[in-house]
């Protein structure tokens, strides 16, 4: 699953992703993360939503008609990622993807798990447990 | 709340009675009628519906709803009838009864939505009666009583009645012998004194005069037998009127085909069904009620495991502390599961009245259906059961409707005629139960539902699906008899999906038939709760935990030192959100906090009109807000998710626009404010 983020293009793996969405707002959760878009609605399941701009250290735009949440299922998890735009599916063969360079594995946090270069295309694959962070029990 | 007596709740406890015994009733005349057509009588379910007809007719009297305790009367009497003929109703008695269910139905409805409750229906009163001088012009047999054949062949048609249905009614009937010698004679007793004497005890049908062979005692060959009705139990009394002994008096009883329950009689029956031995009948809010403290007692474990926990790293021996604390929590989720248990219906119960359903769709489109129930012995809580249904409801008639073919296009299909529908059920978890509704009709055509959706053809069954549950789809073009109102398909998604969580789906192929699997939560939880709107955004809170809701005048809201722009020493651990305004209530000074500020929704610059006053320990709080919605009851839905679980949302509701909305504990936000340190170690 393709998604363009400030302009640039990440991909998602497609077994994870559950389904596409256009975006129509989100119920604010307040006290949660900045990164936290909100929460929706999808198919009777609320989720919430993260903004990959501001994930991703961007700031976050007006939405268009563009935008879309890519929901992501990891586990037991569900979670939306708010991106620009998603459209194209795409094969891309696993040989392809190396780990980035170790300069921007550090400075991405580990976000970027790996890139891969399709045509003239870099693409950067996400690390969705990473963006999401791991499940930790709140202590109350 | 109110003290004085609550008739509402009154009502409300006749109308689910009421409404169990009608389902049963209906599900013992649908069985009655299967038996019938295949000439075969059924004595325990006539037995039951009477039960269930005299039950109401005395729980309407109770409550004074004279058209029902009518209608109720009349059936019960048809069904007395039957029950004296070995459970054979007479013909065309089934669908007046159904009729008269309906009619009960209807008038319960009426009750509970506090509508005039009409005048029970004359003809169908009257249809009723009817039936039941067929019912009693049946031919009575000898085999009928327990009197001899030479007694019963000297009775009449109006005598063998009238003890047939004293009998039948519980009243007590006996041969009382009278030979005649002439030593009685000197004493005064005659035929004429003792018919006299027994008389004014009891009701004498007939009085039979008898040839015996002549002997020492029975010196005239003649003896006489009087067929009484006793209402008394005093048999002795009746003996010595009649100058014989108690021993000798024969009791008339019912044998064959007329034998009620001798010697109790229905209504005793009927009475003691009434008793519901070992079960209670209980409204759901006072399990809610329960629950509600439940959570309370949980909130004070917690507080134990925190203090045990200080308590421990201050180097106290905790240890047999601890497990006291750790059995009370259990304890606690126990008692927990104990509630959350006695709000379980079972899905059999849920389903009883979709056979009347069918049957009655089956009349009005002129199809034969078959219909399957399989729904085990799966149990889910009252609530969803009560949302759920509906949604079956429509699914079974648009399967009967839509989905079935009639029998010509059957059989050029080569299915039997008859359409077959099942409605089945199956545990999927500890949490979730999965319905299936399904038809081996013509299944749904695709392209028709493409082109009255204006949409492109759907690839597959879960791309037609959301084009069926699109709000205002109907596939047939004419609206039918059956289907043109109720609930579409967009409201059995909204209920299953949007109301429930559950998941809807679809399984359809031309020509073999459709099924919708509805996957639904064994459980939710429900609250009464106030929406309202603060800083643009709609928040729902639980309306139990509201002290009161004020109107807020500005004029009369006092206002404090305001300490943000106040130089201040130090890091700035505690958060001050604006100058401290206070109100009076009730003589006490209560904190006014404006909720959007709280929320970090932005800072609004006039106050809000309304405050929401929640009180949490000894102390209370004022949120000031922007204006109140409504209130209503709402399914909240835990956030599950570590993202987005924060302090003071206890989960999220959906209000019915399809979008998540929060509910707040605005206790929790307002204690974390007088906690000492926001977000620190206790």
């Amino acid at each position: 699953m393709l998604c363009k983020i400030a302009d640039a293009e990440y991909v998602l793996p497609a077994a994870d992703v559950m389904q596409m969405e256009s975006f129509e707002g989100a119920t604010r959760v307040p006290g949660a993360a900045a990164e936290v878009a909100g929460l929706v609605q999808i198919r009777g399941r609320v989720v919430p939503v993260l903004d990959m701009r501001v994930v991703f250290g961007y700031a976050t735009i007006e939405r268009t008609i563009d935008s879309r949440i890519v929901v992501m299922k990891r586990g037991e998890r569900t979670v939306g990622l708010l991106v620009d735009s998603a459209r194209e599916v795409l094969k891309v063969p696993e040989a392809e993807f190396h780990p980035p360079p170790p300069v921007v594995a550090q400075q991405t946090e580990g976000l970027v798990k790996a890139v891969a270069q399709v045509g003239s295309r870099l693409l950067m694959l996400i690390d969705f447990t990473k963006v999401i962070g791991e499940e930790h029990e709140h202590a109350g | 709340m109110s003290d004085k007596f609550d008739t509402a709740e009154f009502i409300a406890g006749f109308v689910a009675e009421a409404e169990d015994h009608l389902s049963s009733a209906s599900t013992n005349l649908l069985s009655v009628e299967g038996a019938a057509a295949k000439g075969q009588a059924t004595p325990r379910q006539v037995r039951d519906l009477f039960r269930s007809l005299h039950t109401l007719k005395g729980l309407a009297a109770m409550v004074g709803v004279e058209p029902i305790v009518e209608l109720a009367h009349a059936m019960e009497s048809v069904l007395r009838e039957a029950d004296r003929a070995a459970g054979t109703l007479p013909v065309g008695a089934v669908p007046l009864l159904l009729d008269g269910v309906a009619a009960i139905e209807h008038r319960v409805r009426a009750l509970a939505d506090r509508q005039v409750v009409v005048a029970a229906p004359p003809k169908l009163v009257e249809a009723l009666g009817n039936l039941r001088q067929v019912g009693a012009d049946r031919a009575m047999t000898s085999a009928d009583t327990s009197l001899s054949p030479e007694l019963w062949d000297k009775l009449g048609p109006a005598e063998r009645t009238q003890i047939v249905q004293a009998l039948t009614e519980g009243r007590r009937a006996f041969v009382v012998p009278f030979v005649p010698t002439l030593e009685r004679a000197s004493r005064g007793l005659t035929i004429t004194s003792v018919r006299e004497r027994v008389a004014a005890l009891a009701e004498i049908v007939k009085v039979v005069p008898q040839s015996i062979a002549a002997s020492d005692e029975a010196p005239g060959g003649l003896a006489f037998a009087l067929l009484v009705l006793l209402a008394s139990q005093d048999d002795a009394a009746l003996a010595d009127a009649a100058a014989t002994t108690p021993e000798s008096l024969v009791p008339i009883t019912l044998e064959g085909v007329a034998a009620a329950p001798a010697p109790e009689s229905l209504e005793e029956v009927a009475d003691e069904a009434l008793q519901h031995r070992g079960v209670v009948r209980v409204e759901v809010a006072r399990l809610d009620e329960a629950l509600e403290r439940l959570s309370a007692l949980v909130v004070t474990q917690f507080r134990l495991v925190r203090t045990l926990a200080a308590m421990r790293e201050g180097g106290a021996d905790v240890r047999a502390l601890a497990q006291v604390v750790a059995d009370n929590g259990r304890q606690l989720r126990d008692l927990r599961a104990s509630i959350m248990h006695a709000r379980m219906v079972s899905v059999a119960e849920m389903l009883d009245r979709i056979p009347l359903i069918v049957r009655g769709l089956s009349r009005a489109t002129g199809k034969e259906v078959r219909l399957t129930i399989a729904a085990g012995k799966a149990e889910l809580d009252k609530a969803v059961a009560e949302r759920i249904f509906p949604a079956v409801v429509h699914l079974v008639r648009n399967a009967v409707d839509h989905a079935l073919e009639d029998a010509e296009e059957r059989r050029a299909a080569g299915k039997p005629e008859g359409g077959h529908v099942t409605v089945a059920c199956r545990e999927l978890s500890d949490s979730q139960l999965e319905l299936t509704i399904s038809d081996d009709g013509r299944g749904v055509d695709s392209a028709a539902v493409a082109r009255r959706a204006g949409a492109p053809l759907p690839t597959g069954d879960e791309g037609l699906l959301e084009l069926l549950t699109r709000p205002g789809l109907s596939t047939k073009a004419e609206v039918t008899k059956t289907s043109g109102r109720g609930v579409g398909m967009d409201v059995v998604k909204r209920i299953v999906v949007e109301e429930l969580g559950g998941e809807l789906s679809l399984r359809t192929s031309r020509g073999q038939g459709t099924t919708f699997t509805l996957q639904l939560p064994l459980s939710i939880t429900i609250v009464d709760a106030f929406s309202f709107l603060c800083a643009g955004e709609t928040f729902v809170v639980p309306v139990a935990m509201v002290e009161e809701i004020q109107e807020l005048d500005p004029a009369r809201t006092v206002r404090g030192p305001d300490r943000r722009k106040a130089p201040r020493p130090g890091p700035e651990r505690r958060r001050t959100v604006r100058a401290a305004e206070m109100i009076h209530r009730r003589g006490e000074a209560v904190p006014v906090l404006r909720l959007d500020e709280l929320l970090g929704l932005g800072e609004a610059t006039e106050l809000g009109r309304k405050a929401i006053v929640v009180r949490r320990g000894g102390e209370s709080f004022a949120f000031a807000i922007e204006r109140m919605l409504g209130q209503q009851e709402v399914v909240v839905r835990p956030l599950e998710d570590a993202l987005v679980r924060v302090h003071g949302v206890t989960g999220t509701t959906d209000l019915g626009d399809g979008r998540p909305t929060l509910v707040l504990d605005l206790a929790a936000i307002g204690g974390r404010l007088t906690s000492p340190v926001v977000g620190g170690q206790p």
